[in-house]
């Protein structure tokens, strides 16, 4: 796994392994240099999750806390405060369901598999281009690096407006690369959605073939030899069937494929996976990468994009720097003295309690402000036509699901939870952490009146709409 | 592979035939028998020095013991006595022994002890399977004046308590016999000198018995338990022992190493004989010495006249190689007289076999056995069958997909005779894309809400709910329990719908999809890896073998449940479920599968006579002559259950109007009827069936019927014809039959060796033509003949016959013929080639099959009881 993060210009210049042609932007990029009128920045807009949220105390901290990381882009973004969404709460359930379905949606889960309404970006989408977008661009564009599965809520962040959702999680970073730059044709399968949970299927068979030729197969020699020659047989059916038989033109080269668990393999009943902070920042960095790449192109404008799952089971080890200083050596298990789910990083957020140090909380939601801060200034990286980065120009929702990781106090668990969103502009205010004191679902419909959408609104139709006018410029 | 597994199959075999551990046997009413069966480890502590304990149980060579400090002990021959500080303990992980537990969840642990004193405590260890102090399978120790024996369970803790002991003062320092037992239920018994003394529930599995943990005698592997005291024995079983076994083996007394080393050489020998000397005697000797040929008078397939000699003297004189004139002749490379001569190896195993005593095992060599490597080749997995595949998704799913399995999945190709041979059934990218397309065919059809609702009424997404249902199908589709890997796997897929905002059906139907996919689906799964030596199979790999070699198709869940609760394997289940099965039609369906592809029926369907010769042919009765041998396959075996063998004398066929005209026999009626046949001494058994007698090709050739009558009736061997010469059927000519051209080739010096093992085979076939019609002259006039000879493998002399009629109660009362048949039916229901390293177990199969009279079922229910299926050579592993 390569340590060394990713940076735009290794990945346009095609070096540490992800070869990404220069010539393709030149071409495709809407943008030339200098500032032109206003309208030619297309509406934007984006869901960033992270999993298990930052504890209301800890927000407090500004800056000097586990939101270190975001300050070099503090005039970018508005930090919101105190944004509570007590509403999402369901009964018997805690927010790593009800909380995250309640991200970008501000209600609760309606069902197993879906939220209880449309999110933020989707009714944006809508209401934008109510005929659809631009030919070939890709409608919605959903990805993310997760390891827990349980429940869509946890980590898909982008949903219709009755509530299912609104694409197919691209969870591999070549999975994403191929569903904005592939053209794909599979027999029987004309869709792409329908192609991708047959690609499940496969992988799935894939894994148990595999199982049967490895270290642990129960086979005698020739047997194995048998087996093995199947699994060579559907690897040949599977490179026939599945892979992406061509490109769009000048599109760059496919990344490689991912070292990780996906899948199944990714969520082992919830008991957690063992992850080291490389791979865990390498994968999401190419994944945060390809999707800012995405948006550069203007393949895509709606979506979501998660880093790690509400309730996240990873048991994290490895040192992590930030600012050329050691912040924390993570090593969930050996600090938790527990294996399985009780040894993952999720712990930390149940054993919260404001009066002590929290330490290996804080390291953890510091990585996560670092990780979605890399994505921010990919997008910061980008001048389009108006002078602007990607990022002023695009509405960026960023959001988590509690603001308490102790499951004991639901009033507490879903209130003071992490807001914070970009000028999508020059529409909100930015350069300012406020405490808003509101509810999510009334800061969301400020926002989707900030985005110039007036006749559809979150929640309850007969709810009185109460303005966050703080947000607005 | 390496030599350890099949010479130790063999010693196994010998165990079980002959009984080594049952002293006594063969000596009626003179001591009491011991049962070897479930015997994993035995130690008699026989050698008087050394510091290895043999494990003589000729199962698991990694079991036996070795003593850390000699100096602590004493050994004589029969006993060991520990003195001081030491630990008796294997090298290397008791795998195997644990593992026969974990399958059989049964155990019994026998010792002859005397301990030392009577307040050892600790408890002092006795024996133990453990790792410490604190983690065991199983340990027997003292605990001051009582035995006890802590014995791990999925209810128990890892140090197996609550333990189950003996009264107090029940140990004392004296010779003793124990005995703990444990069967599946749960119910532990310990025996003293014979007589239960304690009784308890230990409830649980041994599941979570660890594979890592190894025997140990005398101490604890963290030496901190040492016992006083003298071995004298110590067996281990995968089985309970029932209160009358243990009273046989108490009586049987402590000191019977010196008869069980006595019956160890006899093992070797067997082995040696069989393994390295019968196979180079049928390969190099027989063609030209065994019983029929003769030459020099010399025959080297018996014993009696091997030893005897030929006219030039004696050729095997035991211990005296220099008076042995077939060392003599093969040192010389003067024999073989045509072919190779013996390498140096082969020379040298002769040689040592003859120096040692020339031990001779069999009655008989029979060189089929030996052909190919005497099956002794390694264990291939089996790939379900087009038809298995088929059957096995309308068990599994209630779909019927014939029609199109059949149209895009590849044929299964015949090897050895037949189309489920495993080493045959490879895989190609056809399989996998049409194995893909069938599971999506399948679950198109599937009311997939309605398939869910038989394992689960939930239809939510989370871990609990539907990692519940994936458990519960996946049982029923793969045909055991999903291990933790799999349900990962399966789980991954409903997530993805999930994510992609599919409904619970969608998510089943994928999940079946990957399930109808799976390795275990279409592979029959077992474990194959182990210590070179053979074990008990898995209770639900048990259930798997007799469904599909009974019905060809999964097992039931009557099959399933028993093989759940763990009494599958234990004989009364076992008899009473293959009796069970046998009586499910099913049973019927798979016996035709058997008789199509043993005769070869499929060939019938590219029939294509010459019409110039067979202007009256109707294609219609290619079908026809299948449906009369089926349809008389059937009555015979399973109407008239009669012994296998009347196949060939049965007087009465199944026939159309069309095929009865075909014959010349008048019509009785429309349709299939049944045909008395009792007074037309032209017909009456399968080689007057037209299916059959069509095999010789429009010349109706003496060459290939005889072949098909020695090979596979009779499982005669005969070499391959020698290249070059011209095997262009010579065709009937005015004043010239297929016989004469027959014996026109067994008169020639260069063919007629081999062409008389098997062209008069034929001679009572030779009014039939090509077609199967019979005719008292053939197409040139000529005047046709029905008497003969027959030759039967082993016999000295031919038996004539004078009519066809005659050649077929021959063939019906041969013993060879019986015995042929049970050998292809193993190898059918095994779906492996068979040879010498089966030989015994077939022989008992066979044996008992023909005492309950010799019917299809008989032999397939001897067959699914014996060893053969009940156990599986493993594979070595580190």
């Amino acid at each position: 796994m390569n340590r060394t993060p990713l940076s735009r210009r290794t990945i346009l210049k095609g070096l540490g392994g992800i070869a990404v042609g220069l010539p393709f932007l030149e071409e495709m990029s809407l943008w030339a240099a200098g500032p032109t009128p206003q309208a030619l920045v297309p509406t934007r807009a984006f869901n960033l999750f992270f999993g298990l949220g930052i504890p209301a105390p800890l927000q407090s901290e500004g800056f000097d806390g586990v939101l270190e990381p975001l300050a070099p882009l503090r005039d970018k973004l508005l930090i919101m405060r105190q944004v509570d969404q007590l509403r999402c709460d369901e009964k018997g359930i805690n927010a790593h369901f009800d909380g995250a379905s309640g991200a970008f949606t501000a209600t609760p889960p309606n069902g197993e598999a879906r939220a209880g309404g449309a999110s933020l970006d989707q009714v944006i989408r809508r209401a934008h281009y109510p005929d659809g977008l631009p030919p070939g661009m890709v409608p919605t564009l959903i990805g993310g690096t997760f390891f827990r599965r349980s429940r869509i809520s946890r980590y898909v962040h982008s949903y219709n407006t009755d509530g299912a959702v609104a694409g197919v999680m691209q969870e591999r970073p070549r999975d994403l690369f191929e569903r904005v730059f592939g053209a794909l044709a599979l027999p029987n399968s004309p869709d792409s959605r329908q192609k991708r949970l047959k690609r499940s299927v496969l992988d799935s068979v894939v894994d148990q073939y595999k199982h049967f030729t490895g270290n642990n197969s129960p086979l005698g020699s020739a047997s194995k030899g048998r087996v093995a020659e199947h699994l060579d047989r559907i690897r040949e059916f599977e490179q026939r069937t599945y892979e992406m038989t061509r490109k769009l033109p000048n599109a760059p080269e496919r990344p490689a494929s991912s070292a990780l668990a996906h899948g199944g393999r990714a969520d082992p009943g919830g008991q957690g996976i063992d992850i080291t902070l490389e791979e865990l920042s390498t994968e999401w960095r190419l994944m945060a990468d390809l999707y800012a790449l995405a948006i550069e192109t203007d393949r895509v404008r709606f979506g979501s994009l998660t880093f790690l799952a509400a309730g996240e089971r990873i048991r994290l080890k490895g040192d992590y720097f930030h600012g050329g200083k050691k912040i924390f050596t993570f090593d969930d298990a050996a600090q938790h003295k527990a294996s399985g789910d009780k040894g993952c990083s999720h712990e930390w957020w149940h054993k919260f309690n404001e009066k002590n140090d929290n330490k290996a909380l804080r390291a953890h939601a510091h990585m996560k402000m670092n990780e979605i801060a890399y994505f921010l200034k990919r997008l910061d990286d980008t001048t389009e036509a108006n002078g602007q980065s990607i990022l002023d120009n695009t509405l960026l929702t960023i959001s988590t699901e509690s603001g308490d990781g102790r499951h004991n106090d639901t009033k507490r668990e879903l209130s003071g939870i992490f807001h914070a969103i970009t000028a999508a502009n020059g529409r909100f205010k930015t350069g300012q952490i406020m405490d808003v004191k509101a509810e999510g679902l009334d800061v969301y419909n400020t926002i989707l009146d900030g985005m110039g959408v007036s006749d559809t609104k979150l929640g309850p139709a007969k709810r009185e709409h109460r303005a966050v006018e703080a947000i607005r410029v | 592979m390496s030599q350890l597994p099949v010479k130790s199959l063999v010693l196994m075999a010998f165990v079980a035939l002959f009984g080594l551990w049952g002293w006594g046997r063969g000596r009626a009413g003179a001591e009491p028998e011991r049962s070897g069966r479930g015997l994993i480890a035995l130690y008699d502590f026989d050698s008087p020095d050394g510091t290895v304990v043999k494990n003589r149980a000729g199962v698991g060579a990694t079991m036996d013991l070795v003593i850390s400090n000699p100096k602590a002990v004493r050994r004589r021959s029969g006993s060991l006595r520990i003195v001081g500080d030491t630990l008796i303990s294997t090298k290397t992980p008791s795998t195997h022994l644990t593992e026969a537990v974990q399958r059989t969840r049964e155990f019994s642990l026998e010792v002859w002890v005397t301990p030392a004193k009577a307040n050892q405590t600790g408890p002092a260890r006795i024996a133990t399977l453990s790792k410490n102090g604190s983690e065991r399978n199983i340990t027997l120790g003292q605990d001051g004046d009582k035995f006890d024996v802590r014995f791990r369970t999925t209810k128990t803790n890892s140090n197996g308590i609550p333990s189950t002991s003996t009264a107090a003062k029940s140990l004392r320092p004296k010779l003793t016999h124990l005995i703990y037992t444990r069967d599946r239920s749960g119910r532990a018994r310990i025996y003293l000198d014979g007589k239960m003394t304690t009784e308890k529930m230990v409830p649980g599995t041994p599941a979570n018995w660890d594979r890592s943990f190894k025997l140990a005698l005398g101490n604890e592997h963290s030496k901190d338990r040492l016992w006083l005291g003298t071995y004298h024995l110590i067996a281990l079983y995968n089985r309970s022992l029932s209160a009358s076994e243990v009273r046989q083996h108490f009586q049987a007394g402590p000191t019977a190493g010196s008869a069980i080393a006595v019956s160890s050489r006899d093992a070797e020998n067997i082995t040696r004989f069989e393994e390295d000397i019968a196979p180079l005697l049928a390969k190099h000797c027989l063609e030209c010495h065994d019983t029929s040929s003769r030459k020099g008078k010399l025959d080297l397939s018996r014993k009696d006249t091997a030893l005897a000699g030929g006219k030039h003297g004696q050729a095997i004189v035991a211990n005296k190689l220099d008076e042995s004139l077939l060392w003599e002749s093969i040192d010389n490379d003067e024999m073989p007289e045509e072919g190779d001569p013996l390498d140096a190896q082969e020379k040298a195993l002769l040689k040592t076999w003859i120096e040692s005593g020339a031990h001779w095992s069999l009655e008989r060599i029979d060189p089929v056995n030996y052909l190919h490597g005497g099956g002794s080749g390694p264990v291939w997995i089996q790939r379900l069958t087009v038809t298995e595949y088929i059957e096995t998704v309308r068990q599994a799913v209630g779909i019927d997909i014939a029609k199109e399995a059949r149209e895009i999945l590849p044929r299964d190709l015949r090897a050895d005779g037949f189309n489920n041979t495993a080493y045959n059934l490879n895989v190609d990218l056809k399989h996998v894309s049409a194995y893909a397309r069938l599971a999506e065919l399948i679950v198109e059809r599937m009311d997939l809400g309605d398939f869910a609702r038989r394992f689960s009424k939930s239809r939510k997404f989370t871990d609990k709910d539907m990692g519940a249902l994936i458990s519960a199908m996946g049982m029923a589709l793969l045909r055991g329990p999903l291990e933790d890997h799999e349900l990962i796997g399966y789980r991954g897929i409903t997530t993805a719908v999930a994510a992609a905002g599919g409904k619970f059906e969608e998510a089943v139907g994928f999940v079946l999809e990957a399930l109808l996919q799976s390795p275990r689906f279409l592979y029959r799964i077992e474990r194959q890896r182990g210590d070179g030596t053979s074990w008990p199979v898995g209770e639900y790999e048990l259930a798997s073998r007799m469904s599909y070699i009974i019905w060809g198709g999964p097992p039931d869940q009557e099959l399933m449940r028993a093989a759940a609760d763990g009494s599958l394997s234990s004989p009364d289940t076992l008899a009473a479920q293959a009796s069970r099965m046998l009586a499910d039609p099913r049973a019927v369906t798979k016996s035709l599968q058997f008789a199509t592809q043993w005769l070869n029926l499929d060939r019938l369907q590219h029939l294509q006579p010459d019409p110039a010769r067979f202007p009256d042919w109707d294609p219609q009765i290619a079908a026809d002559l299948r449906l009369e041998t089926l349809t008389f396959f059937e009555e015979v075996a399973w109407s008239d259950q009669a012994p296998l063998s009347a196949l060939f004398n049965a007087q009465f066929s199944y026939l159309t109007p069309r095929l009865a005209a075909h014959y010349g026999l008048q019509s009785q009626g429309p349709g299939l009827a049944r045909y008395d046949l009792s007074s037309t001494p032209a017909r009456g058994g399968l080689l007057t069936h037209g299916s059959i007698l069509s095999i010789g090709g429009d010349e109706a050739s003496m060459v290939t019927r005889g072949l098909f009558v020695l090979h596979d009736l009779l499982r005669g061997v005969i070499a391959a014809p020698p290249p070059g010469v011209d095997t262009t059927p010579v065709p009937s000519r005015p004043g010239h039959t297929q016989r004469d051209a027959a014996l026109t080739r067994i008169d020639d010096r260069a063919c007629g060796g081999c062409h008389k093992k098997f062209e008069p085979l034929a001679f009572g076939l030779e009014k039939y033509d090509g077609l199967g019609r019979f005719h008292e002259r053939d197409q040139f006039g000529n005047k046709l003949r029905e008497d003969g000879h027959i030759l039967f493998p082993g016999d000295a002399k031919a038996t004539p016959f004078t009519t066809s009629a005659e050649l077929m109660d021959l063939l019906a009362e041969s013993g060879r013929i019986r015995n042929t048949l049970t050998w292809k039916i193993a190898q059918f229901s095994l779906g492996r080639p068979l040879g010498a390293r089966e030989a015994r177990t077939i022989a008992v199969v066979h044996r008992q099959a023909q005492e309950h009279g010799g019917s299809y079922p008989d032999i397939l229910h001897a067959l699914v009881t014996s060893d053969l299926v009940l156990t599986t050579l493993t594979e070595f592993s580190n």
